[in-house]
């Protein structure tokens, strides 16, 4: 249980500036994720927090007291590797019991623990196999996942834990990670470029990318309120949809209009930072668009380009005037190329990002 | 038809098989030949190996190595007093060479391995620099600096010491080992050590647990070449050493037989010299085998 806080740090290789001033808390016991795109620093933010690597600038404080002068050997967290990092040299068995034998633990002890995590990740016929290159890239990450979760330290650190297994056992690992959270209580930092692994396991999210955090929220507000145009495109999938036009304000509120439509947008303009006639980009997300809906304001025929039914879902890509949207509809639909509906794009779900710097105006 | 077809590309992978072990055959005769012969030149008398044509079917006789180590009067210096230069008391020569080449080789090795591990981990300021420093000091021929090594020896009372040869050899194999084995360390993937540094091992115990293990097959490597650089080593141990530190390289130059050279004593000589190369390679060979395989415990990334 160790409440962990980063406080404006900053870390370059040479020219490459990683990290640009991250600050991060992380309640004692909680789970979150750091979510972004490769090379966004999140490594490189978990090596910081393990003390492999020296920030440059800024602080990292566990329970208060900063940690930056004890080295990683004595800072007590368990880190996992993306590239699994496994010793060559060592068996499966000895690879998982390694950091015991480095903290003096009995040799009974030792042998007790490195049994059990090895029976939970499902690897315990692999214990006696003396050379890990020979394993599967699946095999490889549990045995370097095992070795992670065989000590209890005072904050896991996870970068792309479950990144290479399949996809049965991801989501098996998912449900894994969130028990062995609820029984531990540990504090733990999860790395993922997946936005649905983070939102599975973590109860908040921070987006990184460039070595700045965007936002760190919850899944519900990353999906419904991003702060800019990267985190709402990020996350959700298909891709949110962007449109680009003019805002007016009218007599009911305010309205959006490119060349070919105009979508009434009700009273979300209420925030002082739209102004009349500015120039915006539109997102909407494709689950939020209704196919088949009845007649109003905000009603469009659209053309349909192509549908992907994937059983409980089909997406759909439709043709709007000069723009092409995807929308989300439940279940098979029989749709084909060609064909004419009527969609609705709800005004209060829309989300307004400035041109200029793709913040969100809310 | 396919059947056929079958069969010719039967017949022709049986060819290519054949024509691979005959070339591989020829290649291994061409290079075990000159140790064959050496061997069976050590086992003739001295008539036997001047006889043309060669002789290949003879009764061996162990003669030349027992000379080797006896020590005979000949007529000649019985007659003159004077003693000559014998390869006889070879024991001394071969002990000499040990000491120098161990005592050398292990300096050199501690030194290169820990010069290698802090070059490439802790990229001291200038690394690049001190490395090229370290391999000017090969680029000399080592004739250019022969003459100022002799006085310098001679006015430290270094000539014709153990410790004058393994000093100058652990200075001549400094670079190599650093060198080679900065590469090796080079290869091991950093997260390995940082994983161990997180799982609970100080810095030391990283380098002797984990970055050690994984350059065993580099090590052995590089032992293996300063070994040889060593153990052939000529100029310096002929200008830096008499007769009480001389190693053999220098002694089988300098062995004269009674009349003319004694190839056979020579043969014996050499074939003694050669062995504990051969069984270093052979033992070497099993690291170098493993090299191939070596650093593809890696993940995705």
């Amino acid at each position: 249980m160790t409440r962990v806080e980063i406080r404006g740090l900053k870390k370059s290789f040479g020219p490459v500036q990683a990290l640009k001033g991250i600050n991060l808390e992380v309640e004692s016991g909680a789970l979150v994720a750091l979510l972004g795109p490769t090379g966004a620093g999140k490594t490189t933010l978990l090596k910081c927090i393990a003390g492999v690597e020296e920030p440059d600038a800024g602080d990292i404080l566990f329970d208060g007291q900063s940690v930056l002068g004890t080295p990683p050997w004595r800072r007590d967290v368990a880190m996992f590797f993306q590239t699994y990092a496994l010793y060559p040299h060592m068996s499966v068995y000895d690879n998982i019991a390694y950091p015991l034998k480095e903290r003096k633990w009995g040799r009974e002890d030792i042998d007790k623990s490195v049994k059990a995590v090895a029976e939970k990740l499902r690897i315990a016929h692999l214990l006696d196999r003396k050379d890990p290159s020979t394993l599967s890239g699946g095999e490889m990450q549990r045995v370097a996942l095992a070795r992670t979760l065989v000590r209890n330290p005072r904050v896991f650190l996870l970068d792309e834990p479950i990144s290479n297994l399949d996809a049965k056992l991801r989501e098996e690992m998912r449900t894994e990670f969130k028990r062995l959270h609820r029984e531990l209580k540990q504090t733990i930092i999860y790395a993922t470029p997946d936005f649905l692994e983070a939102f599975a396991v973590a109860e908040k999210v921070a987006v990184i990318k460039d070595g700045v955090i965007l936002q760190y929220d919850t899944p519900i507000n990353l999906m419904r309120r991003p702060k800019n145009r990267f985190v709402a495109t990020f996350i959700g999938s298909p891709t949110i949809n962007i449109m680009r036009g003019i805002v007016r304000r009218q007599a009911h509120g305010w309205e959006f209009s490119t060349t070919s439509l105009k979508i009434q947008l009700g009273n979300i303009g209420a925030s002082s930072k739209l102004s009349d006639g500015s120039e915006v980009e539109l997102a909407i997300r494709p689950q939020d668009i209704v196919l088949e809906a009845p007649k109003n304001s905000n009603s469009f025929k659209a053309k349909i380009l192509a549908a992907e039914r994937l059983g409980y879902e089909t997406i759909v890509t439709l043709s709007l005037g000069d723009v092409e949207l995807k929308a989300v509809s439940k279940g098979m639909r029989p749709y084909r190329y060609g064909d004419e509906v009527t969609i609705n794009i709800p005004g209060d779900r829309v989300i307004l990002f400035d041109v200029a710097s793709g913040e969100a105006m809310y | 038809m396919a059947n056929s077809r079958n069969n010719r590309r039967g017949r022709r992978k049986i060819v290519r098989t054949v024509l691979i072990y005959i070339s591989a055959i020829i290649a291994v005769i061409f290079f075990i030949f000159p140790i064959y012969w050496l061997v069976a030149t050590s086992l003739k008398t001295r008539a036997q190996a001047f006889s043309t044509p060669p002789l290949f079917v003879w009764e061996p006789t162990f003669r030349n190595f027992i000379d080797i180590f006896l020590k005979r009067q000949t007529e000649i210096e019985a007659i003159t007093g004077q003693e000559l230069e014998l390869a006889t008391g070879a024991e001394t020569f071969f002990y000499n060479s040990f000491v120098v080449t161990f005592s050398s080789i292990a300096i050199a090795t501690v030194i290169g391995v820990l010069a290698a591990y802090s070059f490439s981990r802790y990229k001291p300021a200038g690394t690049n620099t001190l490395m090229f420093f370290i391999l000017s000091t090969r680029m000399l021929p080592a004739i250019v600096v022969a003459i100022p090594i002799y006085f310098f020896y001679r006015s430290l009372g270094l000539y014709n010491t153990y410790i004058g040869l393994i000093l100058l050899y652990t200075m001549f194999n400094l670079p190599f080992a650093v060198w080679m084995m900065k590469s090796f360390f080079d290869e091991v993937p950093r997260d390995i050590e940082q994983a161990a540094l997180v799982d609970g091992s100080n810095p030391v115990k990283v380098f002797y647990k984990i970055a050690l293990p994984q350059v065993l097959v580099g090590l052995g490597a590089t032992i293996g070449f300063l070994i040889i650089n060593v153990w052939n080593e000529f100029l310096f141990a002929l200008l830096l050493t008499e007769r009480a530190t001389r190693t053999v390289p220098v002694m089988i130059a300098g062995t004269r037989g009674e009349v003319g050279i004694n190839w056979g004593l020579i043969a014996a000589i050499e074939t003694l010299y050669i062995l504990p190369a051969l069984v270093l390679i052979f033992v070497l060979q099993r690291f170098l085998l493993r090299g191939m395989t070596f650093g593809t415990v890696r993940g995705a990334k």
